[in-house]
């Protein structure tokens, strides 16, 4: 449109206005969440989503990509087996097996990741997928998502145990995926929101050995579909914290959380003290959510 | 990256984003709007609408500042648009009775906030095109009277009025404009 002659001038607002501005779009959307907003999903609901998305990566795998090189000692066929071991434990936790509860979360699947060998791909998924069903079949019966379940010396309340395993089977998934070949696969935003807003909570117990000085009032903001904003204490709170903003890809850092991203490897924005903000993106990498 | 800290929620963004760009946003809007409420409201609006909606914002296609002046400057036009719509519709209701009933207080008040609108849109137009106007639409002239009352050819009042309803196209409804 044009003018109606003169020209346009920036205008210094009232004073009152940016108060009022602020106030009115806080209400008409809550900050912290995306948008345009995801659907909250349950727990169940995200682990059953990852199952399914690990389910569809496996079934596009060739026999020779079953033997595939992927994670420690383990070919793609071994791991699939690790996490039919990690099943079992879980259930066993919902059992209240006290053994499980203090099992190391390698050793105590290490059987069902060797037992794999020797056997057509076919059966190995085919044991993962029943054990993952049973899995979802007993936390949708459980209802108490708060109730905590030991495992892996974790006591952690069921809910979030599940949120861990969409975390853990999207992991592998994409860790099985880069040794097949294949391009990288993304979480539906609801399911990564419940990814982020996981680590997000998680972040103070990784930071509280990393070496971080003092208390730092800490911004995440995560973008794109799933992301959100968190403020985090690290250092717990103390109205003297000194201020810090991380904003970087949602996924870039559930990657990150899950030890398969480095700090380098993410577009960041920082503002703060750099060698802090250093520590707190270490101690990330240290969550092992894989 | 402040596009994609409002999409992420970071309110902090949008307290950046408005002490970086009110001053343009409320400049666009005065300049279409010439009074300081309706212009702060327009504000207002533009603000709200780019937190509730940043997605509706597309950094590859121009810069936030150009996104938030136009938007600011199509709500101002909005906003006369529909306060000539109303002083038309009260018009036409008027020429159409045969006698105008004495306005009650309330009516008085409305009439006098659109005229104000009017006015205010056409002050923007510079001094001789604005003198043609007022003669043509608020005294209701002729154009050879226009031409006679202000001293000049009949053809350059024409011209004067074409240019001057060329440049209030964008804000007002040109049938809305056409003298009795």
């Amino acid at each position: 449109m044009s003018g109606l002659g003169g020209r346009e001038q920036a205008v210094a607002p009232p004073p009152d206005l940016r108060a009022r501005i602020l106030d009115a779009s806080r209400r008409d959307r809550a900050p912290g969440r995306p948008a345009p907003d995801v659907p909250d999903i349950s727990p169940v609901e995200g682990f059953n989503r990852s199952r399914h998305a690990f389910f569809v990566t496996l079934s596009e795998l060739d026999n020779e990509q079953w033997r595939r090189p992927v994670l420690r000692d383990l070919a793609v066929q071994g791991l699939v087996g690790h996490l039919t071991g990690v099943e079992e434990d879980m259930q066993r936790g919902l059992d209240g097996d006290p053994e499980v509860a203090q099992a190391d979360h390698v050793t105590s699947t290490q059987p069902a990741a060797l037992r794999q060998a020797g056997r057509p791909p076919a059966e190995t998924q085919a044991e993962w997928g029943q054990a993952a069903q049973q899995t979802l079949a007993r936390v949708r019966d459980a209802g108490d998502l708060d109730a905590v379940v030991p495992v892996y010396g974790l006591p952690l309340p069921l809910g979030m145990w599940l949120v861990v395993r969409a975390f853990e089977l999207w992991t592998h998934e994409n860790d099985i995926r880069r040794a097949a070949g294949l391009p990288a696969s993304v979480p539906a935003p609801a399911t990564l929101r419940l990814m982020t807003d996981l680590v997000a909570g998680v972040l103070p117990l990784a930071t509280a050995g990393a070496g971080v000085e003092g208390a730092i009032s800490l911004r995440l903001v995560l973008t794109g579909p799933g992301g959100g904003t968190w403020d985090v204490p690290v250092g717990g709170p103390d109205p003297d914290a000194l201020p810090m903003r991380i904003v970087t890809d949602a996924v870039g850092f559930c990657r990150l959380a899950a030890n398969r991203a480095a700090p380098a490897d993410l577009d960041l924005d920082l503002t703060g003290d750099p060698g802090q903000a250093a520590l707190v993106l270490a101690a990330a990498t240290t969550l092992g959510l894989d | 990256m402040l596009a994609a800290r409002l999409a992420a929620g970071d309110d902090q963004a949008l307290e950046e984003a408005f002490d970086l760009l009110a001053p343009a946003v409320y400049g666009a809007a005065l300049y279409v709007l010439g009074q300081g409420s309706a212009a702060q409201d327009v504000v207002q609006d533009v603000f709200v609408e780019l937190w509730s909606h940043p997605d509706r914002y597309d950094p590859a296609i121009g810069k936030l500042r150009t996104y938030l002046t136009v938007l600011a400057r199509h709500r101002a036009v909005d906003l006369v648009r529909s306060e000539l719509r109303r002083v038309a519709r009260q018009e036409r209701h008027y020429r159409l009775t045969l006698g105008r009933p004495d306005p009650s207080p309330h009516e008085e008040v409305a009439d006098a906030q659109v005229a104000s609108v009017v006015r205010d849109a056409v002050q923007l137009l510079p001094q001789e095109q604005r003198h043609v106007v007022e003669l043509a639409y608020f005294r209701g002239l002729t154009c050879r009277q226009v031409a006679e009352v202000a001293g000049i050819p009949e053809g350059t009042a024409k011209s004067r009025l074409r240019l001057a309803l060329a440049k209030l196209e964008a804000v007002l409804d040109r049938h809305l404009l056409e003298p009795s």
